[in-house]
Formats: C-alpha cells, sequence, structure tokens
C-alpha cells in the first residue's frame, strides 16, 4: 500500500514536472472533450424537440388505432366503440394519471379543400378542441385568426400552405369534400356508406408549423363536423393518441395497454412504430454523432498517447534507475499509468469546465441556427429554430468513464514500454 | 572462515552486436570481504562497469559463479535479483542518481518505501544518516535545488539507508571537482569504517584510487592486478615511521 502511494505521488508529481508542456496539452485534450460534451448535449437536445414536435405534431407518444391502419391508412378502419371505452377507462387509473400530459381522439381521413380560387387535397383531423389544444402544438402555432373551440362548429384551421394555394385567409369560405366511410347494411347521420359528401366551412384560423408536410396537408376541424361529414357514429374515431410527460414512459404504457387491449382488433403503437421514418432518421443522426465524437475521442487519447510515450522515451535513464534500486516492472508500468490517469483528469477538469460552462449556456439560451442558416432554415428542418442543449448526468458520467478507460488502456503500450526497459542498457550515460 | 562479501569464479560475458562479438570479462575470479574498500581501474573497455553490473545483479555473466552476501545470483530469476538489489546491494551512480520530483529525504527514503517500512522508522533512519553524512536541513529540497556533491551524498545516503552487505559505485566523483570529490569520499570512508559496509568503486579518478585499501586494475576483461593498498602505512612510511 505504501509503495502505491508512493508511486501514485511520482505519477502526480511527474505530470508537473513541465508545467507548460502539461497546461498545453491539457488545454487540447480539455478543447476535444468540451467539443464532446457540448455536441452529445447539442444531439440529444435537438433529438429532444424533435421526438417532441414529432409527437405533438403527429401520433403522440403512443397511438391506439384500428388494426391495420398503420400500413393501409384507411378512413374505414375505426376503433370500435368497446375499445374507446375501455382505453378511457385505463387513463382514469392512478398509474396513468401520472404519465399522462392528455389524450387526443381524432377521426382521419382524407379529403379536397375548395376555394372558389383553387383545391387542395388535404388530411383530414377530427379533434375534441379542448383536448387537442392541451396536447397538440397546432394550436400553439397560429399565425392568424384563433384555433377551433367547442362553441363554434363550423370553424376549420388549415395549414398556411393550403391556405396560400387555396388563397383564403381567415373567415374565408371553404368547401370540404369527402367520402363517407362505409358501414355494413347502415346509414349514420343520414349519410349513406360510400357516397361522397361535402359541407361548407369557414377558416377560423392558419398556422405554420415549418413542416412542410404538416402545413401543405393539414386541416383540423371539430369531430363532431368530421364524424357526420363521414357518417361516422358519435361513439367511434380512427385514433386515439396518447401524450405523456416524458418520452421515455411510452413504451411502458403501450406494453399496459396492449395487455389490457389483447384480442382487441387495434394496434397499440408508440411514436417509432407509428413514425418509423423520424426513428430511422434519428438513429442515423445518432450512429453518424457516434462516429463522429469517436474521431473526437481518438485525437483525444492520441493526444494523451503522444505525450505519455515522448515522456516514457526521453526517461529511458531513471527508469534503468529505479529498476537497479529494486522498482519491479509492475511497478514501473503503475506508474506510467497513474501520470496518463494524471494528465487525464486535469484535461477532464478543463474541458468539463469550459463544456459544461457552453453546455449550460445553449441549455438555457439556446443556439439560433437562424445565425447558421441566414436564408432560413430548411422546410425539412423538423426542430425548431432555436436549438437548446440537453445533456444529462447519466451522459457526462459516460463521457468521463469512457475517457478514463480510453486513458487507461491508452497508457497500456508506454507503460509496458517503461516497464521492459533493459537493464544495463538504460544506465548507460551518452 | 568469514564469507566474503563478493566471490566470483571464472566469471565470463560477451555482448554481441550481429555477428560482432566483444568479450567483457575473461575469466574473472576475486574475493572481497566484508569491510573492504575497493576500488576497480583500467582503461575504457577494460570491463569495470561489466564486472560491477554483474555483481549488482544488473546484468547476468555468460558462465561462472557470482556469489553476493551468500547467494548466487546467477540462479536467482530476474524478480529475485530485483529483491536482492532492493534489500542487500545499493547503488550510487555517476549521474542523475536521484527521482528528480521527489525531494533528499523522499529520495533517501525510496528504498525503504519500496520494503515496506513505516513512516516513523524511514525518518528516523533519513535524518540520522542525514546528520552523519552533511546534509542536515536539506531534507525537503529537490535534486535540482541541490550541488553536484549534495546530490551525491543523497545518493550515498539512499544506497546506506536499507543498511546493505555491499555499495557498487560507479564513478561517483565523474562529474564533480576534486575538492567536492575529495569530501565525497570522506564521507564514504566514514560509513565503510564506522557501518562495515562493503564498498566498491568503479573509477577512472586517481584520488579515488588513492583512497581505496584495495586497488583491481582490469585490462582486457581480465584482472591486471589486485593491489592491498594501505595508505595509512603508506603515510607512516613516507613519514619515516613504523607502520
Amino acid at each position: 500500500m505504501r509503495s502505491f502511494v508512493l508511486l501514485i505521488k511520482i505519477s502526480w508529481r511527474n505530470v508537473w514536472r513541465n508545467p507548460r508542456g502539461t497546461l498545453l496539452t491539457a488545454l487540447a485534450l480539455g478543447l476535444g472533450l468540451a467539443l464532446l460534451l457540448i455536441s452529445l448535449g447539442l444531439l440529444d437536445g435537438g433529438h429532444e424537440q424533435t421526438i417532441a414536435n414529432g409527437v405533438r405534431f403527429g401520433p403522440g407518444d403512443v397511438a391506439i388505432q384500428a388494426k391495420g391502419f398503420q400500413d393501409s391508412g384507411s378512413q374505414e378502419l375505426l376503433l370500435p366503440a368497446q375499445v374507446v371505452s375501455t382505453i378511457n377507462e385505463f387513463l382514469q387509473t392512478d398509474s396513468m394519471k401520472q404519465v399522462l400530459l392528455g389524450a387526443s381522439p381524432r377521426l382521419l381521413a382524407t379529403g379536397l379543400l375548395s376555394s372558389a380560387a383553387n383545391s387542395a387535397s388535404v388530411t383530414i383531423i377530427g379533434v375534441i378542441p379542448r383536448e387537442e389544444r392541451a396536447v397538440s402544438l397546432i394550436p400553439q402555432r397560429m399565425i392568424e385568426g384563433t384555433y377551433l373551440s367547442d362553441d363554434n362548429p363550423a370553424g376549420i384551421v388549415i395549414g398556411a400552405d393550403v391556405a396560400r394555394k387555396l388563397e383564403v385567409k381567415t373567415g374565408s369560405k371553404v368547401v370540404l369534400m369527402t367520402q363517407a366511410v362505409r358501414q355494413p347494411g347502415t346509414k349514420v347521420k343520414d349519410v349513406t356508406g360510400g357516397e361522397m359528401q361535402s359541407t361548407l366551412l369557414r377558416v377560423k384560423g392558419i398556422f405554420r408549423t415549418g413542416i412542410e408536410a404538416v402545413d401543405a396537408d393539414v386541416i383540423h376541424l371539430p369531430l363532431p363536423v368530421a364524424q357526420t361529414l363521414l357518417g361516422v357514429p358519435d361513439n367511434q374515431v380512427t385514433q386515439v393518441a396518447l401524450f405523456l410527460r416524458h418520452e421515455g414512459d411510452s413504451l411502458m404504457v403501450a406494453k399496459s395497454l396492449r395487455k389490457r387491449l389483447a384480442g382487441a382488433p387495434v394496434e397499440v403503437l408508440t411514436w417509432r412504430e407509428s413514425m418509423p421514418m423520424l426513428a430511422q432518421i434519428l438513429g442515423l443522426d445518432h450512429a453518424f454523432n457516434y462516429v463522429m465524437n469517436g474521431v473526437v475521442l481518438a485525437m483525444v487519447g492520441l493526444g494523451i498517447l503522444n505525450t505519455i510515450l515522448m515522456r516514457v522515451l526521453e526517461r529511458r535513464y531513471e527508469f534503468g534507475v529505479c529498476k537497479a534500486l529494486g522498482l519491479r516492472p509492475a511497478q514501473l508500468a503503475m506508474m506510467i499509468v497513474g501520470e496518463s490517469l494524471a494528465l487525464t483528469a486535469i484535461s477532464l477538469a478543463f474541458g468539463l469546465a469550459l463544456g459544461l460552462s457552453v453546455e449550460h449556456y445553449f441549455a438555457t439560451a439556446g443556439l439560433d441556427l437562424r445565425l447558421v442558416f441566414r436564408t432560413g432554415l430548411p422546410r425539412a428542418l423538423v426542430v425548431d429554430p432555436i436549438l437548446y442543449s440537453r445533456l444529462s448526468p447519466a451522459r457526462i458520467v459516460s463521457s468521463v468513464i469512457i475517457v478514463f478507460i480510453m486513458a487507461t488502456v491508452i497508457s497500456f503500450y508506454p507503460a509496458l514500454k517503461a516497464a521492459r526497459t533493459k537493464l544495463p542498457d538504460a544506465l548507460k550515460v551518452l | 572462515m568469514i564469507e566474503p562479501a563478493v566471490q566470483l569464479n571464472e566469471v565470463r560475458k560477451t555482448y554481441r552486436t550481429g555477428p560482432i562479438e566483444v568479450p567483457a570479462l575473461r575469466g574473472i575470479s576475486l574475493r572481497i570481504a566484508p569491510g573492504e574498500f575497493v576500488a576497480t581501474a583500467g582503461p575504457s573497455g577494460s570491463g569495470k562497469t561489466t564486472l560491477l553490473n554483474i555483481i549488482g545483479g544488473l546484468d547476468r555473466a555468460d558462465s561462472g559463479e557470482v556469489w553476493v552476501a551468500g547467494q548466487n545470483l546467477q540462479l536467482l530469476a530476474s524478480g529475485e535479483l530485483a529483491r536482492v538489489r532492493l534489500r542487500r546491494i545499493g547503488f550510487v551512480f555517476q549521474t542523475y542518481n536521484l527521482l528528480p520530483v521527489l525531494t533528499a529525504l523522499e529520495n533517501t527514503e525510496f528504498t525503504l518505501l519500496l520494503q515496506g517500512v513505516p513512516a516513523h522508522t524511514r525518518r528516523a533512519k533519513v535524518e540520522k544518516l542525514f546528520a552523519e553524512i552533511g546534509l542536515a536541513g536539506l531534507e525537503n529540497r529537490r535534486p535540482a535545488e541541490l550541488s553536484g556533491g549534495q546530490q551525491q551524498r543523497v545518493a550515498v545516503a539512499r544506497a546506506m539507508v536499507t543498511e546493505p552487505a555491499l555499495i557498487l559505485a560507479d564513478e561517483p566523483t565523474a562529474n564533480l571537482d576534486s575538492a567536492t570529490a575529495l569530501a565525497l569520499l570522506d564521507v564514504m570512508e566514514r560509513l565503510n569504517r564506522n557501518t562495515g559496509t562493503t564498498f566498491i568503486f568503479s573509477t577512472h579518478d586517481p584520488q579515488v584510487m588513492e583512497r581505496a585499501r584495495r586497488l583491481i586494475r582490469l585490462r582486457d576483461g581480465q584482472i591486471a592486478s589486485d593491489e592491498a593498498h594501505d595508505r595509512q602505512a603508506a603515510v607512516v612510511t613516507a613519514k619515516g615511521g613504523d607502520v
């Protein structure tokens, strides 16, 4: 134990034999580490925002819909009334109340929206305005007029690109046409299944999300209006979208729901399953960033290796004296590993101080992407213009651990070189 | 019969560099008693340093027997050799003896620490030695803050502190001026007389040869002469008195 403490002392002091060199090396390595932390924070923050936007502009963290709807998108596939009722019961449980932000039942269909000037094919989403407001981001992105309200049944909100195409504004009249859902052998609300139906609506508001797929396609109207237009009973919808307080709970909620709805003709999908392209894009982004971070780590590691190896090669005589005095090869190796870890610790201190300071700034003030994309954000970018960093304690700890493991492994080569110092050759005075 | 501190029987060592063979020692046999103050001298390439390296367990002979403090070094594995060096042999090198990041005190107690000696015992031994060899007050200085002579004294203290059977000094005065070299020799001679530790030097320095009580001259890897050198008798004879 005493000799171990001695070796640690020698290792620490050896790092400071050349203070300027050590500080410069540590600064360079620390910059690399800071870059790693900043990029991880922005990556995680960007992904978090992208998922949040995707979820809250789309089908929610968990979507319950009729079996086959994900693949076919057929508006004839509806959730049975019993299922909707079971879902509502489930949402009232204590465990769900803790994790649930809100739920939005929706009726989905495709149709044609026409004005005096033009027509556009649209995705119709029938919503309960009060519940949709609590969970969706569309009500927060109104650029004209207001969002739907429960007391105005004839209103409709449309995307900015739809409005531009139809040359309409708030207050304009539009006609929505669609095909009624086939209900075998039934006539619902005076609508015969399969027939084309249309209704006159007034534009109550126009929204812009920045997502082309939404702004050029989506319209919201009150659920009862949509149900009447499509000939769907009041207790049936296409989908119930659940929005959770934490995205991480989606798997657990989906699993519970699948268990509860076992045997029913439904599919319960997490956002990764209902938006597979988004999941793939994020996965690719993660992979690319891991590669880039690996490159940064490799550069940091090579910097440590270069410094330690040079110091080992310069001290051959000193190691010869140590071995002559009785220091064992393993002890000599331990000394070198200790120096590597000491240098890594100093670099980490710099890196953490710089990285976390910058990360904190980006976490609070954010990184304005408009400074990068001066001519405007690409329309395909599914994030807000201001990117907020989100660096979790787990990420920081894992980064520190990875760097230390890397430094330890990297130091094995110079440590082995020192341990293999040959006597008496090393003691020859040049 | 007293066991010798060092006994070599027909020790041979040849260095090979590719096809070239250089015989460094050609059948050296010698016996050094405990408490002797011995210098090995000779021109460059005579085998002085090789002889010291083999006695100190820093190198192995190609053939022959090497006995140090009752152990045949030729039969020991490298780990055991390291233990012998740590516990039984002290080294003073020509230059850069000390670890630059440790103080004089820490350098001296280095080998005691490796042996696991407790702190209070280490400190007591070091302080006693420092007082004996004139280093008192320099405990907390690092090598860069000491003169050449002081550094070599610290090296001698480190070699002595484990109370070894034998101290090997390879050209310890080579980088010192004559006054400092003399002072260092005084220290080592005093320690030799007071503690009975055997000292073996390799040297070109006439002052060291003069002070040695036995001078072994080497030439081409063989012992050319082995002279007992009684300085006290020489001084009395020079003054015309009896020994």
